[in-house]
């Protein structure tokens, strides 16, 4: 199946966005393809904060992609998308896009901004988590501040590299094994500057463990920046319990079920849309325990104040978790 | 925070690198001592008022340190106001800071007269006498980060003019 023509309806989350044309496909790697889009009469497109990341529809469904320039004054977006076979299929349709298709994508939002008052960027990225962080880096350069970057992928899979060389310089590590990503992300954690603040993306694991050695280190949640990946790198996620505080119901999630599929079981109706953290429908008021958030809707700040959830894709962190409902 | 254990460190030999504990304290007695910082190593810092050396002091040292540090700052409050928005100013996170807010250290009053500083214990409001020139100076919240000290007013000039 080939997407060449607009499907017949927005998908909601994505209502009030723009129509964009394929301007160009090029093969990062042999799973992960660059696709930039553009407004079909060649019009600016809206500017968008670092590390923004854009939903598009494929067929019925959405997914979110980042955004990998600086986001200033664009002319065109560009995404890099992994291509997941067993996936939700988006990511497959992605890869069969050509020049000329048209997409419906939303507007660029921000869930990973870099903070203003940084005067450095320790960017770290894993496999596709590539994007917004190169985004962050091609942002600092413009604006004048600096950053460095420490890249880890497998050997020949790696997306962004020559740009990433170019860009950065002398201030890329790249590393392809474990032990040396361990020894250079210590090296690095013990060496910044007052001004630095630290941002990741890649595989949730991997995340986790970037920010528990930071946090060992001394490094404060407020220099802490992290995105989450799509559903499709989701991982089954530690079981738990919550407790619907006005239904007088306590619920088991377990491994492998969300929360929002163990709310409609138990015969709770909860607007939602996209099922994958990225539309906002299906925000949940938590009175106590903290939430893992593993959506790209809310913003770190948000996310820290750990007063609401996105029941499709978010966790607990603690063993109970009430809630508002 | 800090513990007295530990001796102070000498002058400003900050390591560059540094990612322990600074403790910086106000005032003539103001100090962090009964403070400790267990394990971590320490580097105090001890400054009469938070006057502009004493701020570029605290941020060379500050720019030297690296993520991973923390900062005690001790003292009269309106020092250690001046001192923390120093820190800000170097990318320190209020995280990273504990404020021990003094309101009996010692004070440093300016005198508009002679232009002497004063050091005194006695609390905001009351009169204090100048060491320059003897006015009797009335004490005010009023902290000038230029001076480094709370600016004082000759607490009799009514009944004087
Ligand atoms: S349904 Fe879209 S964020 Fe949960
Ligand atoms: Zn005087």
């Amino acid at each position: 199946m080939t997407i060449t023509a607009l499907p017949i309806t927005a998908h909601p989350a994505v209502e009030g966005g723009l129509q964009l044309e394929v301007t160009n496909i090029s093969p990062q790697t042999e799973s992960i393809v660059s696709i930039t889009l553009a407004d079909p009469s060649g019009a600016r497109l809206p500017s968008y904060v670092p590390g923004s990341h854009l939903v598009v529809q494929y067929g019925s469904g959405v997914n979110a992609y980042s955004l990998t320039g600086s986001g200033n004054g664009p002319t065109e977006y560009t995404i890099s998308v992994l291509r997941v076979e067993d996936g939700a299929g988006g990511s497959v349709a992605m890869h069969q896009l050509g020049v000329g298709d048209r997409v419906y994508v939303s507007r660029p939002r921000s869930a990973f901004a870099p903070a203003s008052t940084a005067t450095h960027h320790l960017l770290i990225a894993a496999g596709i988590g590539i994007t917004p962080v190169l985004s962050h880096a091609r942002a600092a350069a413009d604006r004048g501040t600096t950053s460095s970057l420490i890249y880890v992928y497998r050997p020949g899979a790696g997306a962004h590299v020559e740009e990433a060389r170019d860009l950065l310089g002398p201030a890329l590590t790249e590393c392809s094994d474990r032990n040396s990503f361990q020894k250079v992300l210590a090296e690095q954690l013990m060496t910044q500057s007052l001004g630095t603040h630290l941002y990741v993306c890649g595989p949730v694991a991997f995340m986790d463990a970037v920010l528990d050695q930071a946090r060992e280190l001394g490094w404060p949640p407020a220099r802490l920046h992290s995105e989450a990946f799509g559903a499709a790198e989701l991982d089954d996620g530690e079981p738990f319990t919550v407790n619907l505080v006005r239904s007088g119901l306590k619920l088991d999630v377990p491994s492998g079920a969300s929360l929002l599929e163990t709310l409609e079981k138990a015969g709770k109706t909860i607007p939602n849309m996209c099922r994958k953290g990225i539309c906002g429908e299906c925000v949940l008021p938590v009175l106590r325990g903290t939430p893992q958030h593993r959506d790209l809707y809310l913003t770190d700040q948000e996310k820290a104040e750990n007063t609401t959830m996105m029941c499709c894709v978010s966790r607990s962190e603690d063993p109970e978790l009430e809630l508002d409902l | 925070m800090c513990s007295a254990s530990m001796p102070p460190a000498a002058g400003t030999g900050l390591e560059p690198g540094f990612r322990g504990v600074i403790c910086a304290s106000f005032g003539a007695t103001g100090d962090t001592a009964g403070q400790h910082t267990g394990v971590q190593p320490r580097h105090d810092l001890r400054f009469k008022a938070a006057n502009p050396e004493a701020l570029s002091e605290l941020r060379s040292v500050l720019e030297r340190s690296h993520v991973g540090v923390r900062l005690v700052l001790a003292g009269p409050p309106a020092d250690i106001r001046a001192a923390a928005a120093a820190a800000a100013e170097c990318g320190l996170q209020q995280e990273e800071l504990t404020l021990l807010s003094d309101e009996t250290a010692p004070r440093v009053i300016y005198c508009p007269h002679c232009h002497a500083t004063t050091t005194t214990v006695r609390p905001a409001g009351s009169e204090v006498q100048c060491r320059g020139c003897a006015t009797s100076l009335a004490t005010t919240d009023h902290f000038s980060r230029r001076m480094g000290a709370y600016l004082g007013y000759s607490a009799h000039a009514e009944e004087a003019s």
